[in-house]
């Protein structure tokens, strides 16, 4: 046997266990979603196809799908924008570096529930600290332009340490050899960064951005502890859709219908990340 | 010890005996000191020996409790015997056969003679008994009583007694309520229509479209763009509004009783300035606060024995006696309609026997088992209009054809 199918061998019983683990619940919400099943009225027959049909027609889901979109593309390029030159600061000789980095790393560490209470409180039209600040005219969290925005800055304040260390971590992996021989030649700190810095960092800034692309499409609880989807289903996200649907109404052919198209959202959109940004071999 | 005795101490313990074991009641916390629940709680054992009852907390947000029961109950699950529901969950719960039918214990009769009448509207459903009620609550209308003559009859007495008292205290809003996507909107919306002379219910189902719920829903945009009510009741549930008011921000708060106990604390800087009323309506007659609560079921699965048991607890946990401890331990108001003339009562208990009138007048949201499948569609139909999002009549259409879709196909 050469190496490659020995390989595959030993590899085998532990494919066959993640594949268990991860497909058993996408194949059981996939057969719920074939089915017509309200928990309170005992109702369960085979519908085939129909919940999809009723999928594609229905607003309702069309307007989460936008705003979750809409979420991911500001909220990611949010955090890019503020975390690698954050990185950047940080992987400078600064004095106390680690204990700087650790009082940087704190809004990851606290739990998005908690967090996002914070943030409510901030936004509290009548009472928080963002009022006193903007002069009150707002409701950020009542009006509909503004609500999906104060949940974008909630989010991208927990998760711009994340997106900081993984950037971070491929600041390391640059040679200081090429900023020498850079700055001999006389390139100025900008010139550093766009020709050295920011070509050596795409396969960190791939790594971060993919997992918070596939992060933010399942975004939940930064949006639901804020504002609970409203107003008027206006900062509804494809999770938040789905988790009212299964849980508070008890229909669970119609969820699972929901969480299949929002696995196969997520699946589209990582697979087209991967396949647009990957790696060219020169 | 002699062998007589160890026999027959095996034979007691193997020998089945089915009213002994463990009564289990589920309940949300009820805060305070706990020891006047469990001194009701040791009282039924004692009357009733070898029986223990053991309480399971549940959460108090009315959402999650429902998720928790709907899975449990849903799974077949015989760990709890007894517990409590929301007044909208009856009509839900009895449909899908998951509580037990009540009528032999406590015939709807014997309820309506004792019993407020909204109230036992919601827990009779088919002409069954299937919850008995434990506690109730009611939307009301707080004021200033510094600020204001008295309490307004109708919305236009209300808006212009607010305009008033706002020239003489400048800065202070003029409403304060609930408005943001959530039960407590509904609650809050459905007060208005029910004051416009609006029904939210037809032939068992949830009813949201109509003239009058238009014309409700127009008004309470109106108070918004007006700026008599601040524009962050579109964001603020029960708590966020009755900040508000507490620290003398509104001359008028929509809210439920249980904020007159916060606002005549000492150091409240509201203490003493502050009046209940019932709600306003269109014309002046009395408004009608939406009927809240909690309600005391039975768990089917669990065998008819244990039934018969549970239903002795219910019975001796909504007696005139109980009633009177949960008053007094925890404030919550008593479902049971004597008490309120009780002198006694009304000595130990003024605030809760001011409460009479309008509990009397309570009204209960749709009774329809379709309740929470609908729930959430009307909150975002109403959120819409009061956000300015759609105009009212489109609002209400479309709400209107989507829970018609989900109500209409059942039979």
């Amino acid at each position: 046997m050469n190496d490659r199918r020995f390989a595959a061998v030993m590899v085998a019983p532990a494919t066959f266990v993640m594949l268990g683990i991860a497909g058993y619940p996408l194949f059981a919400a996939a057969w719920m979603s074939f089915h017509r099943w309200i928990l309170v009225f005992h109702e369960y027959q085979f519908i085939g196809f129909e919940n999809y049909g009723f999928l594609v027609r229905d607003p309702r889901f069309v307007r989460a799908a936008l705003h979750t979109l809409y979420f991911t593309a500001v909220a990611v390029s949010l955090e890019l924008l503020i975390a690698v030159p954050l990185a950047v600061a940080l992987s400078s000789a600064l004095p106390a570096r680690g204990a700087v980095r650790a009082f940087v790393l704190l809004p990851w560490a606290v739990p998005t529930v908690v967090s996002g209470k914070i943030w409510a409180y901030f936004f509290d039209a009548d009472s928080g600290a963002i009022r006193a600040v903007s002069g009150g005219a707002v409701d950020w969290l009542g009006t509909p332009g503004y609500a999906m925005h104060a949940a974008i800055v909630a989010d991208v304040w927990k998760t711009v340490p994340f997106v900081a260390l993984l950037v971070l971590a491929g600041l390391q992996t640059i040679s200081p050899d090429l900023y020498e021989a850079a700055r001999v030649d006389g390139a100025s700190s900008w010139r550093l960064f766009r020709s050295i810095t920011l070509p050596l960092l795409r396969p960190a800034i791939r790594v971060a951005v993919l997992f918070r692309v596939l992060d933010a499409l399942r975004v939940f609880d930064a949006i639901y502890v804020l504002t609970g989807g409203g107003p008027a289903n206006t900062t509804e996200s494809l999770s938040i859709y789905g988790y009212k649907t299964l849980m508070r109404a008890g229909d669970f052919g119609y969820g699972s219908t929901l969480s299949v198209a929002t696995f196969a959202i997520v699946a589209a959109c990582a697979g087209g990340f991967l396949v647009v940004f990957r790696e060219r071999r020169a | 010890m002699p062998r007589w005795f160890l026999a027959s101490l095996l034979v007691a313990c193997a020998a089945p005996t089915p009213e002994t074991g463990d009564l289990v009641l589920r309940l949300q916390p009820l805060g305070g000191d706990e020891r006047p629940l469990r001194s009701l709680l040791d009282a039924f054992e004692r009357g009733n020996p070898g029986i223990h009852v053991r309480t399971q907390l549940i959460p108090n947000a009315t959402d999650l409790a429902h998720q928790m029961l709907l899975t449990d109950l849903e799974g077949g699950s015989t760990t709890f015997d007894v517990f409590v529901a929301d007044i909208v969950w009856i009509p839900e719960l009895a449909k899908a056969g998951w509580i037990a039918d009540l009528t032999q214990w406590f015939p709807p009769s014997a309820l309506s003679r004792d019993f407020f009448e909204g109230v036992v509207r919601a827990d009779v459903f088919d002409g069954r008994t299937c919850a008995v009620p434990w506690y109730l609550d009611a939307g009301v209308l707080y004021y200033r009583t510094d600020l204001v003559p008295r309490a307004p009859k109708t919305y236009d007495e209300l808006e212009a007694f607010a305009r008033v008292a706002q020239q003489r205290a400048p800065g202070i809003s003029g409403l304060v309520w609930q408005g943001r996507q959530s039960e407590s909107l509904v609650c809050n919306v459905d007060e208005v229509i029910w004051g416009f002379g609006g029904r939210t219910e037809a032939w068992g189902r949830a009813q949201v479209e109509s003239a009058e719920a238009t014309r409700a829903l127009r008004r309470m945009r109106g108070w918004i763009e007006s700026g008599l009510s601040p524009s962050f009741v579109l964001s603020a549930t029960e708590e966020e509004s009755r900040r508000a008011f507490q620290s003398g921000r509104a001359v008028f708060m929509r809210n439920w009783p249980y904020a007159w106990a916060e606002a005549e604390a000492p150091g409240s800087p509201i203490r003493g300035e502050v009046a209940i009323a019932p709600l306003p309506t269109l014309d002046g007659h009395v408004g009608e606060g939406v009927m809240g609560g909690w309600q005391l079921a039975i768990n089917r699965r669990i065998p008819a024995a244990r039934q018969a048991l549970a239903a002795k607890l219910i019975a001796m946990l909504t007696s005139p006696d109980a009633n009177r401890i949960l008053a007094h331990a925890y404030g919550r108001n008593p479902p049971r309609r004597a008490i309120y003339r009780d002198p006694a009562f009304r000595a130990d208990n003024p605030f809760i026997a001011s409460l009479e009138e309008i509990i009397a007048h309570a009204r209960p949201r749709p009774i329809t088992p379709f309740y929470n499948l609908v729930a959430d569609t009307v909150q975002s139909g109403f959120s819409a209009a009061i956000s300015g999002v759609r105009p009212p009549e489109r609002a209400l259409r479309e709400t209107q054809s989507r829970i018609d879709a989900i109500q209409g196909a059942r039979q």
